[in-house]
């Protein structure tokens, strides 16, 4: 067993898989992350709010970064210890800059149906932050009593 | 995620049970805004039985909501569980969404 990731290059304790553009891919990661967090004893709090917030990012990789292009895959990496949950999703699109995206709690953009993914992120995290010109979403959950 | 709908006091009210996840939107659009198109313009959302909602499937909700709002109607949102009321509160979405403690009193309303 490699002692680091092929593709993101973390070390050991890293998961990673590498998910083609499919919406119907997210669904197996997505259970397996969860099932670890219960295995690991996070609350039912934990979980939602993990599963809400790397739902949010897949999406994102796949259909904002990747633009659904089958050709393009998303790298997703994630450690989980007892006491945190730390995830990575990178996707193969130009990147874009977190500081130009509206936000969608104002009065006048409540109607709107879309723009809702980064907010939710950041709200259910404990950190998040974007690198590679946006390309990878760097996400932190430290474990509540 | 399973989708079921029935009449109440003259509302369409579409219960979503289960994940209103990603690969459930699809399902949610049709059966929301295929229920506007057919007639339908009082729609009450019963989300009592829904575990997970994510920003897609909010969208489907709010396009709903616009659509029955344009003929008259409304969309209306009944009995969001603890980790749904949090999302629509953290989104603030409630101030969209009229939400009910149950289908009942949703409809009720005049």
């Amino acid at each position: 067993m490699p002692s680091h990731s092929p593709e993101t290059g973390l070390g050991p304790g890293w998961t990673e898989k590498v998910l083609p553009t499919r919406l119907e891919c997210i669904r197996d990661p997505e259970r397996e992350v969860v099932s670890r967090l219960r295995d690991l004893g996070y609350d039912e709090d934990h979980r939602f709010a993990v599963r809400l917030a790397l739902e949010e990012a897949l999406v994102n990789a796949m259909k904002h970064g990747n633009r659904m292009d089958p050709a393009r895959r998303v790298v997703l990496a994630y450690r989980l210890s007892p006491e945190r949950v730390e995830i990575r999703v990178r996707d193969e699109g130009a990147g874009f800059d977190p500081g130009v995206v509206p936000d969608p709690t104002r009065d006048e953009n409540l109607q709107r149906p879309c723009g809702r993914g980064i907010m939710l992120m950041r709200s259910y995290m404990d950190e998040v932050s974007f690198v590679c010109s946006g390309q990878e979403v760097q996400m932190v959950k430290h474990r509540k009593p | 995620m399973k989708i079921n709908t029935r009449n109440a006091a003259g509302c369409h009210v579409v219960e979503i049970e289960g994940s209103a996840d990603i690969n459930a939107s699809t399902a949610l659009r049709e059966a929301l805004l295929g229920g506007i198109e057919s007639g339908a313009t009082k729609i009450i959302c019963d989300l009592g039985r829904t575990t997970f909602i994510c920003s897609d499937a909010l969208g489907v909700l709010i396009t709903a909501y616009l659509k029955a709002r344009g003929r008259g109607g409304f969309v209306r949102l009944a009995d969001p569980q603890e980790h749904l009321r949090d999302v629509l509160k953290t989104t603030r979405l409630d101030h969209l969404f009229e939400i009910f403690t149950d289908v009942k009193c949703a409809a009720a309303k005049p």
